[in-house]
């Protein structure tokens, strides 16, 4: 608590930016919902109580102009009368609209947006203006009772935040004190920043609190960081709230109190509250009886986390912090690794010890206890798709209006959990395809009403895991691609020859609508319906080590499965040896591992093939040319699929299965797309993991004319080359 | 009251060359090291220094050396630039130098010509000549890939009239 007023107020912004995303988020929802239900009241309150958390935080950080606003929107809802709620819902995603433009542009510090335009709508919402002046002067009211504004809004921001939070057990104590004819009075105290013993300072003022009479509820928890900050008590007692607060204010400690009436003691009549504050205090005590009073119906209509509740075992924590846990984690991992090591030469070395039975065991034990460690450290980084999902009904509303489409948004497995950064990678691609799907695959109502379809279309998202990826769908039921179309245009492209074309089996032709060029041709936008931008959402994915395919009908709909690696930190790899190097690639790809003879590879126009059972599969030879004449040699093919197509990588020697964390490399100096990282093994040695997909594309970029043995000799480095050019006998045999 | 700089000597080839002695993170004996496939012959490849993967530059290479042996004086120089670690191949690291500033000669134009770009000056200690070398321009990517790209087709060219 050292922390100057400064730094203070820098860090209370920094969590402001943080949580007004998912209030504006949570308005949006709200609205969404309202323009569902126009006649839902609660729904119209429960975009109130968001405004108002938005109005306190806001204010809290000094930011006026967007608490001004909140405060306009808040008043305007507030109002029984307000006019019909489908402009509500309007005007509420205009607001929220502009809070989030609001917050950036405090974040970035930039010019702040125009709002006259909005409040002026506003304020035509608000039909009896007497009515909003003294909601105004409520406020005004309320801060006359503190000292300073921004310290009354920071604890109404917190008392807003709190009133959700009461367990059932102590709303039925609530009640049963009311109606034992006490008062419930919710009692807020702010702790002064500088005091030197907040703990301690704690116990001070429950105890003061306690003379008053019985303590229902203590938040937030004394062990929680925000406890040296605010206590909030609910207290049952025949005092009068001011009485209270003074018996509160403990100089030096608490910086200042409010308090407010939940629940009014059954037996007397309402008092009349003296002081200004009393409209407040009904104001607010009415709200509150909203939300405390158990209503299981309310209850069951408010989404879980729509409100961000300040839940007292829930941390927000810098995920610089986790990343640092994970990398300590691989560290140990490298350090098991090493350990096994050591144990299998001494097993060598002395068979026949006893002591080799102990190490084992315990060796075994510790790697057990790594793996759980390893797993924990990694859910910590996961979070639900929701958080990425919940975005989507606003944007799918707006795209389908401009479009004039009618489309409803059917979300399904959100719960599925995906590392954070993936989630945040993925965010604009996905974006992409579910714009698309609107804007091109479902058609427009009166074509679907034609083709019997019914007028709505259906954009369904949908995440479930798949052994160790998890799978991102984004499916519509609209016109789906035409791959007819898109070979002839592939072929006015140049990109492919019509006997190319021809052959391409669907999933290869599809595969073109990735092709960077490929969709930025208008007319392909239209005939095919897909494109613009596919190129984006593919190199995101190679970025992430993951794949994208497409399934698609014709009249029916396409879908787009986007599979993602479970973390980005950790993978299962296969070590083998190219050239006396060693390198990995991610077991997931490696559907098996063939033996063969350089006598089974066959030449197809100057492409080497295996055929395996009953497939021909294209090879690519990582490492120098195959030596002419020998038809002996044994070879190991590693049979990968990279993107739904099977290759085999032709290795000199495996080497085995193996834990890699990988590690970056120098991305400045290193320009390579071969290689997507590095890792160190047990004995210290650095082993590269290879780009699977650039790999495959690298040889599929050259012609065959080019190239002689072009699928051969991709890993070999310059050195290599020129020592190889210099010894015709292995290198020039074109 | 002349400023010194405080500088790392090292050979390479025949000439002395020193850079400053607060970008220079530790210098290593040569490790195993693993090579990039793709990357310019200059780029020797990745080392692991103590769990970090660290990218190592021949100089002998970047200056020109066709065919660099290795020897047992050998050192690598890591050194650190914009928060990243590199490390660099000399024939021997020596010693540390103090040059007074105003011994320190401005190169001459033809170096920045000849792609020498990363020389910043000519320091003169007790009669000997040291070139300074600047980290960053030695180690932005800029110069890098257009020494690679050079390179690439060098070897391309080579390769095609074989």
């Amino acid at each position: 608590m050292s922390n100057s007023p400064d730094e203070r107020g820098v860090e209370l912004r920094e969590l402001f930016y943080e949580t007004s995303q998912e209030l504006v988020q949570a308005l949006n929802e709200e609205a969404l919902k309202l323009e569902k239900n126009p006649a839902d009241e609660e729904i119209v309150r429960s975009i109130r109580r968001t405004v108002h958390t938005l109005k306190g935080d806001s204010a809290a950080c000094g930011l006026r102009e967007l608490s001004e606003l909140a405060h306009q929107f808040e008043d305007a809802l507030s109002l029984e009368s307000a006019a019909s709620h489908a402009a509500v819902a309007e005007i509420a995603f205009a607001t929220a609209d502009i809070f989030s433009e609001m917050i950036a542009a405090y974040r970035n510090g930039t010019k702040l947006p125009a709002t006259k335009a909005l409040s002026k709508k506003i304020q035509e919402l608000t039909s009896a203006p007497k009515n909003g002046k003294t909601r105004g002067k409520k406020t005004a009211g309320k801060t006359s009772k503190s000292k300073e504004s921004t310290g009354k809004a920071s604890v109404s921001k917190l008392a807003s935040k709190a009133d959700a939070q009461w367990t059932e057990y102590e709303r039925l104590a609530m009640s049963k004190a009311q109606a034992s004819g006490q008062d419930v009075l919710h009692v807020v105290t702010k702790i002064d920043a500088h005091c030197a013993m907040p703990i301690a300072g704690r116990q001070l003022v429950h105890n003061a609190i306690g003379t008053m009479g019985p303590v229902i509820a203590v938040r937030p928890d004394a062990k929680s960081p925000a406890a040296a900050k605010f206590i909030e008590f609910v207290v049952a007692t025949v005092q009068t709230p001011e009485q209270i607060a003074a018996k509160c204010k403990i100089p030096t400690i608490v910086e200042e109190v409010s308090v407010e009436v939940l629940l009014h003691a059954n037996a007397a009549p309402q008092p009349v509250e003296p002081e200004a504050s009393s409209e407040a205090g009904a104001h607010d005590a009415d709200a509150a009886t909203e939300m405390t009073l158990p209503e299981p119906s309310t209850a069951a209509m408010l989404p879980a986390g729509s409100i961000p509740v300040p839940q007292e075992n829930l941390l927000r924590v810098e995920a610089g912090r986790i990343d640092n846990v994970l990398n300590l984690v691989g560290e140990l991992i490298i350090g098991k690794s090493m350990l096994q090591q050591a144990l299998n030469e001494f097993t060598k070395r002395f068979p026949k010890e006893a002591l080799r039975g102990k190490f084992a065991d315990a060796m075994a034990f510790q790697a057990r206890v790594l793996n759980d460690l390893q797993r924990s450290v990694m859910k910590i980084r996961m979070v639900p798709v929701d958080q990425l999902f919940r975005r989507f009904p606003r944007m799918v509303r707006d795209v389908a209006r401009q479009c004039g489409r009618e489309v409803e948004l059917a979300v399904s497995g959100q719960d599925t959990d995906l590392d954070k950064g993936i989630l945040d990678a993925i965010a604009e691609p996905l974006t992409h395809l579910v714009r698309n799907a609107i804007s091109h695959g479902i058609e427009s109502p009166e074509e679907r009403r034609k083709l019997g379809k019914p007028s709505q279309g259906i954009v369904r998202l949908n995440a479930y895991h798949q052994g160790n990826q998890v799978i991102v769908e984004v499916t519509d039921d609209g016109r789906g691609i035409d791959v007819a179309k898109i070979r002839t245009k592939a072929f006015e492209l140049g990109l492919t020859t019509p006997e190319e074309a021809s052959k391409m089996s669907e999933l290869e032709a599809l595969n073109f609508i990735f092709r960077p060029g490929f969709s930025t041709a208008e007319q392909v936008t239209e005939v095919s319906g897909r494109g613009v931008g596919m190129d984006v959402v593919q190199s995101v994915l190679h970025r992430l080590k993951a794949s994208i395919s497409v399934d698609t009908r014709l009249g029916q709909g396409t879908t787009f499965r986007l599979k993602l690696p479970l973390t980005l930190a950790i993978i299962k790899a296969l070590l083998f040896w190219v050239e006396q190097r060693l390198y990995a690639i991610p077991l997931n790809a490696v559907l098996e591992i063939a033996r063969t003879f350089e006598g089974e590879v066959h030449q197809v126009d100057n492409y080497e093939v295996l055929q395996l059972r009953n497939q021909v599969l294209p090879l690519l030879r990582l490492g120098r040319p195959a030596p002419e004449g020998d038809r002996k040699t044994k070879l190991f093919v590693l049979i990968i699929t990279v993107s739904e197509k099977k290759y085999g990588l032709i290795v000199d020697a495996l080497e085995g299965e193996e834990e890699l964390v990988i590690k970056a490399l120098d991305e400045q100096t290193f320009s390579t797309d071969l290689v997507s990282g590095a890792s160190i093994l047990g004995d210290g040695r650095v082993v590269l993991i290879l780009n699977l997909p650039a790999v495959v594309e690298h040889v599929a970029r050259l012609r065959p004319q080019e190239m002689g043995q072009a699928n051969s000799g991709l890993l070999l480095t310059h050195t290599d080359r020129m020592r190889l050019a210099l010894t015709p006998e292995v290198g020039g045999q074109v | 009251m002349s400023r010194e700089l405080h500088i790392v000597g090292f050979q390479v080839g025949r000439e002395t060359y020193g850079v400053p002695i607060t970008s220079l993170h530790e210098i290593v004996r040569v490790p195993e090291i693993t090579a990039v496939p793709d990357a310019p012959d200059y780029l020797e490849g990745v080392i692991n220094l103590r769990g970090k993967i660290v990218s190592v530059m021949d100089l002998r290479k970047r200056f020109g050396e066709k065919q660099a042996a290795a020897k047992r004086t050998n050192r690598i120089l890591v050194v650190e630039h914009a928060g990243r670690l590199a490390g660099l191949i000399v024939d021997s690291a020596s010693e540390v130098l103090k040059i007074p500033a105003d011994a320190v000669e401005a190169p001459p134009a033809v170096f920045q010509e000849g792609g020498l770009n990363c020389v910043t000056g000519l320091g003169k200690v007790s009669g000997r000549l040291i070139v300074l070398l600047d980290m960053s321009k030695l180690l932005a990517p800029a110069s890098l890939v257009s020494k690679g790209e050079s390179e690439d087709k060098k070897t391309a060219a080579k390769a095609g009239a074989r």
